[in-house]
């Protein structure tokens, strides 16, 4: 069995472009899952997440490049494939006349292998909604309704597409949870997008941040954040002005930024590094410093480093 | 497939609002056109005036008594009925000469033209029919049972029920696939159904089969309150109305499918339905016979694919006819059912309208 649960390589996909010509979506992304991996692509609407995203599940033809999830290719072994994966569509509904057992029961019909509704419902906290129909629940329910819909085949691998858009924070965290015992309970290998940077951090074992069609970086989470040449911020207030070049003199310093009223904000690639060296150059200079802050660098800033940009503008 | 279908089913049946309004819609027309009665005999009132009773004057009277609808009153003053006239009391006034020789006089209000083109057809049958005896033909007294009075034994409704058994169905149909599979599209349903093994082929299969079901069992209740509630009368075998019902019904399907390949959301779709389904609603003759319509227009509309299901559901329904006797209509509508299928695998699109 092989221990890779996706492999993308060299994918392209092309639009006709509204104003013609054509649109790249996706400019030659190439990358791998590993089996029990919840693997993030992070990136802002138009990045080309879904178009991947959905090539991989073999609802889209690419351009050029291939696909495959299990060692099965996306479109040549599509049948195969689909049995072994669960997908859950950005956006997509379910039928507004069926109940949720119904819909279960249904989608499970599908499958060579499937799992009973009640188990799929007791799992997501939606037992006793099992009558109720997808537009009697609330946004976080239907959400979960539409995670749980995607593993009715008890698949390897889940594909789940900006499952938290839309969400409020308390409904958000709890599907956090629920990914989290897929991922962890189940052993399923989780691929899934989101344009929320804490989502990404919380969640995923790797991140592919993504724009304008390509990947711009591609580590865990932690490693992203260390390899940016300022992970870390030391934020203080001093009771006097320091000159800057004096502050840029101490060891791993990137950047200094004074932002007024005596605050100042060191970038530094190494918090124990630098922090001692501070504290014990501010001594000597007989300096009070008010609240000294270490804060770690976030993948908004490692996404600001790799993009230029902002995630959201 | 078995649970699919079954699924497709309740999907149908449950979504109450289009299930009333596939019902409503043709009982709605039923009702309207209950307000207009079409087989009405005018009702009019007839004033005689003789000066002195004759035979003539007699006969006259009991003749006009007979018919339906005239309600005769015999006034001795002419200048008196005639102010009856003016005051829509009577429709027409009789005037005898004296002596019952000479003309009579009809006097009418010219508004109500077809009151009196009738009115003045029986008073001149029953006069004819006067001056016969009165010449000594023989004839059994007064052959009144023969002025025409409308009586056909195919009343309206007869005629009526078997077009709104087809328009439900069509309507029902079109727009109702239209609208379903296009809201199917927006919900990512159908990409939904693409990412599983079930072949999209089985899903929309499944649907047209519940859709089949159902448009038989809205038929059989259409027809159901025409005959119990409106009282009309199907002569034929209902189980060739079924079928023939079914094999339209393939074609709308189609129609539907093909509306929903270029409908970019469901409003589109019920607009586009609309389009496509009202034009043959009133041209194909559901409430009026295409023989009605400029000669142009006809052999346009016997085209179209309403028309050769309502005229086959007439022979069953009013002739008592077999299906076989509706050979060229229902060889029409096979040939429909193959056009409609080849213009919707050309215009249905599994995604993105």
């Amino acid at each position: 069995m092989t221990d890779i649960a996706v492999q993308v390589r060299d994918l392209v996909k092309e639009f006709p472009s509204p104003g013609g010509g054509t649109l790249r979506a996706v400019d030659g992304i190439s990358f791998e899952v590993e089996r029990g991996e919840v693997f993030g692509f992070l990136g802002p609407n138009g990045a080309g997440k879904t178009t991947t995203l959905e090539i991989i599940e073999g609802l889209q033809r690419p351009t050029a490049g291939s696909t495959g999830v299990l060692g099965m290719d996306s479109i040549a072994d599509k049948d195969a494939m689909e049995q072994r994966i669960g997908v859950q569509l950005q956006a997509g509904a379910y039928f507004d006349f069926l109940t949720l057992e119904e819909i279960l029961d249904l989608f499970g019909s599908f499958y060579e292998r499937r799992l009973p509704p009640e188990e799929l419902l007791e799992k997501v906290g939606l037992l006793e909604k099992r009558k109720a129909l997808v537009r009697e629940l609330s946004g976080g329910q239907a959400q979960r309704f539409s995670i749980v819909a995607s593993m009715v085949n008890d698949p390897d691998v889940v594909f789940l597409d900006e499952p938290t858009t839309g969400l409020d924070p308390q409904a958000r965290r709890n599907l956090w949870e629920l990914i989290r015992a897929i991922h962890a309970d189940e052993a399923k290998t989780v691929v899934m997008t989101t344009h929320y940077m804490e989502e990404a951090e919380v969640l995923c074992d790797r991140v592919a941040i993504i724009d304008g069609g390509r990947i711009q970086a591609l580590d865990t989470p932690v490693e992203l954040v260390h390899a940016l040449p300022a992970a870390y911020r030391i934020a203080f207030t001093a009771p006097r002005p320091i000159a800057e070049s004096r502050l840029m003199g101490l060891p791993g310093v990137g950047e200094v930024h004074a932002n007024g009223d005596l605050r100042y904000e060191l970038r530094v690639s190494r918090a124990d590094e630098t922090l001692p060296a501070f504290i014990d150059w501010a001594r000597g200079e007989g300096l009070e410093l008010l609240g000294v802050r270490v804060l770690p660098a976030t993948l908004e800033d490692v996404f600001l480093s790799v993009t230029g940009h902002a995630l959201r503008e | 497939m078995r649970k699919l279908i079954v699924a497709s089913l309740k999907m149908l049946y449950r979504d109450k609002q289009a299930l009333f309004w596939a019902l409503a819609f043709p009982v709605i027309f039923a009702v309207v056109f209950a307000l207009f009665d079409f087989e009405q005999t005018p009702q009019i009132d007839v004033a005689v005036v003789a000066e002195h009773e004759s035979a003539v004057s007699e006969a006259l009277v009991s003749g006009l008594r007979e018919v339906d609808g005239f309600t005769v009153d015999e006034r001795a003053s002419l200048d008196a009925a005639r102010a009856g006239l003016e005051d829509d009391e009577y429709g027409v006034v009789l005037a005898v000469p004296a002596g019952g020789e000479g003309e009579i006089r009809a006097f009418y209000n010219e508004t109500n033209f077809e009151e009196n083109q009738f009115a003045l057809s029986a008073v001149q049958q029953i006069v004819d029919s006067t001056n016969l005896r009165l010449a000594g033909v023989s004839s059994p007294a007064l052959a009144v049972e023969a002025v025409p009075v409308t009586a056909k034994s195919v009343e309206y409704y007869d005629f009526l029920l078997p077009g709104l058994v087809a328009m439900g169905v069509m309507n029902f149909s079109i727009i109702g696939m239209a609208v379903a599979i296009s809201r199917f599209r927006e919900q990512r349903i159908l990409k939904r159904i693409l990412a599983t093994p079930l072949s999209p082929v089985k899903f929309l299969s499944a649907q047209v089969v519940a859709r089949l079901v159902l448009a038989v069992v809205q038929a059989a209740i259409i027809l159901a309150v025409g005959v119990y509630v409106f009282g009309a009368k199907v002569y034929g075998n209902v189980l060739w109305i079924f079928v023939l019902a079914t094999l339209a019904n393939l074609v709308f399907l189609n129609i539907g499918f093909a509306v929903a390949g270029r409908a970019a959301n469901p409003d589109a779709a019920q607009g586009i339905g609309n389009a496509v389904a009202l034009p043959m609603m009133f041209l194909s003759g559901v409430f009026f016979p295409t023989d009605t319509l400029p000669q142009v227009m006809q052999s346009v509309v016997a085209w179209l694919p309403l028309t050769p299901l309502i005229e086959a559901l007439r022979a069953v329904s009013i002739d008592g006819l077999s299906i076989t006797a509706a050979g060229p209509q229902v060889a029409m509508l096979g040939g429909w059912v193959a056009v409609s299928f080849l213009i919707a695998g050309r215009m249905f699109r599994f995604g993105r309208a």
